[in-house]
């Protein structure tokens, strides 16, 4: 038999103003096991919490209601008052008596009639309690950043300076990601890789950070505190142990083929270090263009390199370590928007580039050492057009959102242009103009009076007549229908999660919207954690946005992870699941429904018409699981059940009402 | 049924809310002193996907005249996916319910954030008023024998 | 049937269980053998080369094979099935649902022509759609234009004739469970109906309970559904409950798209999954 008490708060005269406490606790006393009933002013007051224990001991409660303000603002306080008493912290129920009864009525009678409605709902539903505790779990003070452009490496640089271990994981062989590639940074106009260079090398020479460059992320598994990685490392074909950067290699190599850091606009070697300022400062062999590795010709690298760092029998390696935390920091691409935009030459006009080709043709270490040069001849163009939003803000060719980075890349682009270029035109097509940022609006200010034109309305064809690149479009301010002689098309291409958000989102488990954004926990309140506990987000792998933002984020994420391994182990909710295993079908529908990845089939020594046999059942990872309880609903045996919000509480409490 | 339709008599509404959104909003509503009826009462649960349609088979049992299960907007779930599932799982109830011979006002489920502390207040309303005027239900309700004198005919 | 007649059907049958049998791994062969009604066959499992001359075929076997393969979960030797294209989607329904494992089972598909049976004028899976070896050539499917006319109609009735029309089929129910134990969809190894402790539903036979146990069974079956209809042919008080789980398998059919189930391929339960774009009406 159970032994309930019943307390109900006044709250003041919040709630004794519209609800007739006493008659309340009268009530509550004819319920079934209620042995003890109560009002008091306040019950979240020291008096008010130390009657509550007095009575405990008094009365000898096994449990006990509080009928009160919502739970949302007092359970918690509660729950830590019954920790230093004979009862279990969840041997408790709150009644809300005042956000959802005396303060949404007026009716004095039926407001009580209410409020003694509600606790005869908690003294039902909490006869069902049991005592549940908090379980411990370890955590590895270990963080892992996958991606190691400008977010990546911040948060690895906090994370670190707390004095916890971090590793980058990178797929491309050195980090540095989007931001070194670009010329300058909006709207201070300072040098991006004279700003990210010096974090990149901070990030090499830190003592708890590892740099994995050429590794991807195969599998995960476990949970907040207990992620087990396995990282595969590319065969890069040089030993990075041996190797001493000096280049000799890539001067020597006879294949040349395009330069992904030059966004195709220059030839690389084979053997290569992406870029000047590579971190690490070594080489890699490109499987695909070395004639070594292709046909088993050459073997020049080998032969010159001084101490025998080459080994074309490198192969792709797998290692498994624990971490506690991980970082998701991938970034993003920009679309291909000559499968998208036919109409601008589908790529088959050279003068027709994108602002990161761009960068690279205005960088002073790019292909024409800061020149800006016509792809076409070489020449210096003079009518340079600029096309805003291609591929955003497009839902019928290309996506629906917009790209964010793209107004003030190409302000900065037209003021560049008319910088370098004397005696240059610069029309910039776009649809709106988006500066929200310190300094944004001025600067697109400056570029208009350095007389950039800008033109209001979309760019319909892009053609070739001799030398010229006619552009037609139309300017909707006029009405009119607009033709440019372009020397030069920039297109302000639309970012795009990087390629395999999807398939990494799906070995994390953690959510993507519908464009592979990567999901964030709440859109206002939890802006750098991902649903998984332990799983946290930073850059534009969440989402578009521009440098300050990325950083922004990026020390955010670093914060919650400190915060997590500022303790030696954590506390889990004991409100999970758990299913009954004798009773389990094994038919695994929870299985795929969880959205924590909580739930999995196991084995389980049962019993089947009087045999022993190994059944197959779910079981739940109460360090992944999140009490939802959406596995409840969908199991028909209705094995799996919620602590603190089982079938049985809930069913009691749909009687309670009923009545 | 015990319960006889005259002038004083309000019905039995049952809503299930979900902890993040409506719970949130209901107590948003009651801090900004929205006055509504009083035969809403709600069962919280932590997610609406928590909510077993054998929940709402129950409350027609004993005697609810209505119920409301009410969640995060899809996309807004605190539990990322879990209202997708209630999504389907209530669309089919709703009409199988229909299909049993009990009105689709009875049984309704609405997306209420937790900032919506007006549509919680205007949904409790609305549906409030709608079982009224359908009157006492005693489909499903327990106790038809006892009232109908006998079992089998 | 097609290019065999029934004897010879029969004789392929008699035949593949005995060499099922013969392989030493298949421990009996699930068919039908006679009765002494000429117009009833009962459900029969062959152990030996005798017994399998037992197994017929003939318009009265009408009784699904597929469940008793779920009499033993975790067999030693494997079990041995007449498999019409019924009792396969049964199969398909319980690998999916995890409860057996293919190679637990050794399937003799036979194209089957429809039985004594009115459910089988509506068969749109003739052809058995897994099998390890199968009797007959393969026939054209039909499609079932039928197949959610009656529910059509039933819709059309007021609220209260069809509360009414329930009600008084539920009086009748005697909590008797054939339907259950029929199902190839109710799985469970233990029924929610038998947890009385946990208080899902009480056990008197009486109208509100067999409601609620009705509808509960709708909601547990309907998105796995395969519509046999053994559940409604069991029914000793004739309740006809393929015309609730249909009416669940019309609106998943309307609101997610075209959904059969027991069909071989990975589509997962109507329940169980999610489209972003499902239609929604709780805004």
């Amino acid at each position: 038999m159970a032994r309930i008490g019943v307390f109900i708060c006044h709250c003041g005269t919040n709630i004794a103003s519209v609800v007739d406490v006493e008659k309340v606790a009268k009530a509550a006393m004819q319920m079934p096991d209620v042995v003890f009933a109560t009002d008091y002013k306040y019950m979240c007051s020291e008096p008010g919490q130390a009657m509550i224990k007095e009575a405990i001991i008094e009365q000898k409660l096994d449990r006990i209601v509080i009928a009160s303000c919502s739970p949302r603002m007092h359970e918690l306080t509660f729950r830590k008052m019954l920790k230093g008493t004979t009862i279990n912290p969840y041997m408790l129920e709150i009644a809300n008596i005042r956000e959802q009864c005396a303060w949404v009525h007026t009716d004095r009678e039926k407001a009580t009639a209410k409020a003694i409605g509600l606790v005869q709902m908690a003294v039902a539903k909490v006869a069902k309690n049991k005592p549940l505790s908090a379980g411990t779990i370890p955590i590895t003070k270990k963080a892992l950043v996958i991606g190691g452009g400008i977010a990546g490496i911040q948060a690895a640089l906090d994370i670190a300076d707390c004095g916890y271990d971090v590793t980058i994981v990178e797929k491309e062989p050195s980090i540095g990601g989007h931001m070194v590639m670009l010329d300058k940074t909006f709207p201070t106009m300072d040098c991006s890789a004279c700003i990210s260079t010096p974090k990149m090398v901070e990030a090499n020479a830190h003592p708890n950070i590892t740099l994995k460059t050429s590794c991807e992320v195969e599998k995960v598994s476990g949970y907040v505190g207990n992620f087990e990685v396995t990282i595969k490392e590319k065969a890069k074909y040089v030993n990075h142990d041996l190797c001493t950067g000096c280049g000799l290699c890539q001067t020597k190599c006879p294949t040349k083929v395009t330069s992904e850091f030059d966004q195709g606009m220059s030839k690389r070697s084979a053997i290569y270090i992406p870029f000047a300022q590579a971190v690490p400062s070594k080489p890699v062999i490109d499987a695909n263009a070395c004639l070594k590795l292709k046909d088993g010709k050459c073997g020049i690298c080998e032969k010159v390199c001084p101490i025998g760092a080459i080994n074309y029998q490198d192969e792709e390696r797998f290692t498994t370590e624990q971490f506690g935390a991980i970082i998701v920091a991938i970034g993003y691409e920009l679309v291909n928007w000559e499968e998208m935009y036919p109409e601008y030459g589908g790529g088959k006009y050279e003068d027709v580039i994108t602002g990161l080709q761009f960068e690279r043709l205005v960088n002073a270490s790019g292909p024409t050492e800061g020149h800006i040069l016509r792809p076409s001849n070489g020449k210096e163009p003079k009518d340079v057009v600029i096309i805003k939003c291609v591929g955003s803000r497009d839902p019928k060719k290309g996506k629906s959102y917009c790209s964010r980075a793209c107004c003030m890349a190409s302000a900065k682009h037209a003021h560049q242009i008319l910088d370098k270029i004397p005696n240059s035109r610069v029309y910039v097509f776009y649809m709106d103009v988006r500066t929200p940022g310190k300094g944004y609006e001025e600067f697109y200010d400056n570029t208009r009076k350095d007389g950039a034109q800008y033109i209001r309305g979309r760019v319909s064809k892009i053609y070739k007549e001799g030398s010229k690149l006619i552009v037609k479009g139309e300017d909707s301010l006029l009405a009119k229908p607009v033709t440019v002689e372009a020397d030069l098309v920039i297109l302000a291409t639309a970012m795009e999660p990087a390629s395999g958000a999807y398939e990494l989102a799906g070995k994390l488990g953690i959510a993507v919207d519908g464009d592979n954004w990567i999901t964030e926990a709440h859109p206002k309140l939890r802006p750098v954690e991902t649903q998984t506990n332990g799983i946290y987000l930073c850059g534009t792998c969440q989402g578009p946005k521009d440098i300050p933002d990325t950083v922004a984020q990026a020390s955010a994420a670093a914060v919650k992870v400190a915060a997590l391994f500022s303790h030696d182990e954590m506390e889990t909710s004991p409100m999970v699941s758990s299913v009954d295993p004798d009773k389990c079908s094994g038919c695994g529908f929870c299985v795929d429904l969880c959205p924590y990845k909580a739930i999995s089939l196991v084995e389980y020594a049962g019993r089947d018409n009087g045999r022993k046999v190994t059944k197959t059942v779910a079981k739940v990872n109460e360090g992944l699981c999140q009490g939802c309880g959406c596995c409840n609903a969908i199991c028909r045996t209705g094995c799996i059940d919620l602590k603190g919000f089982t079938n049985e509480q809930i069913l009691k409490e749909v009687d309670a009402l009923c009545l | 049924m015990s319960v006889k339709k005259d002038s004083s008599w309000e019905p039995v509404i049952l809503a299930f809310c979900c902890n993040w959104c409506t719970y949130t909003g209901a107590d948003t509503a009651g801090l900004n002193r929205m006055k509504y009826p009083e035969n809403v009462r709600v069962i919280r649960v932590p997610c609406s996907s928590r909510v077993n349609p054998q929940f709402i088979l129950r409350a027609f049992q004993k005697g609810a005249d209505g119920v409301l299960v009410c969640g995060c907007h899809p996309g807004d779930c605190h539990y990322a996916t879990g209202n997708y599932y209630t999504r389907r799982r209530f669309m089919l109830m709703q009409r199988l319910l229909e299909y049993n011979g009990i009105d689709p006002k009875r049984f309704q489920a609405k997306w209420i954030s937790g900032s919506e502390a007006a549509k919680f207040r205007d949904t409790v309303i609305k549906v409030s008023a709608e079982i009224k005027a359908l009157g006492p239900n005693t489909k499903f309700a327990e106790g038809y024998y006892a009232q109908n004198e006998g079992g089998n005919e | 049937m097609g290019n065999l007649t029934k004897e010879q059907i029969q004789d392929r049958i008699r035949e593949e269980a005995k060499k099922a049998l013969a392989t030493g791994e298949v421990s009996c062969v699930v068919g039908w053998t006679k009765t002494r009604f000429p117009d009833k066959t009962k459900p029969f499992f062959a152990y030996t080369d005798a017994e399998c001359d037992l197994l017929v075929w003939n318009e009265y076997c009408i009784n699904s094979t597929a469940k008793y393969a779920l009499d033993d979960r975790y067999p030693e030797q494997k079990i041995g099935l007449i498999t019409r294209g019924c009792d396969s989607r049964a199969l398909n329904r319980m690998l999916k649902d995890n409860q057996l494992k293919r190679e637990n089972l050794y399937i003799i598909g036979v194209v089957c022509d429809g039985k004594e049976n009115p459910v089988c004028d509506g068969c749109q899976h003739k052809n058995p759609l897994t099998y390890d070896v199968l009797i007959g050539e393969p026939v054209e499917e039909t499609i079932n234009e039928k197949r959610f006319t009656e529910v059509e109609a039933f819709e059309k009735l007021s609220a209260d004739e069809k509360y009414e029309y329930w009600a008084k089929q539920y009086d009748k129910c005697i909590h008797c469970y054939a339907c259950r134990n029929a199902c190839p969809a109710c799985n469970c190894v233990e029924c929610y109906a038998d947890q009385y402790r946990v208080g899902w539903q009480g056990k008197a036979a009486d109208r509100e309970q067999n409601q609620v146990y009705g509808l509960t069974r709708v909601f547990h079956v309907g998105d796995r559904c395969i519509e046999c209809g053994e559940c409604e042919r069991v029914c000793p008080m004739h309740l006809p409950i393929m015309r609730q789980t249909k009416k669940m398998l019309k609106d998943i059919n309307d609101l997610f798209g075209n959904y059969e189930c027991g069909l071989p391929d990975d589509s997962k339960p109507v329940l169980g999954e999610y489209k972003l774009e499902d239609p929604d009406e709780f805004m």
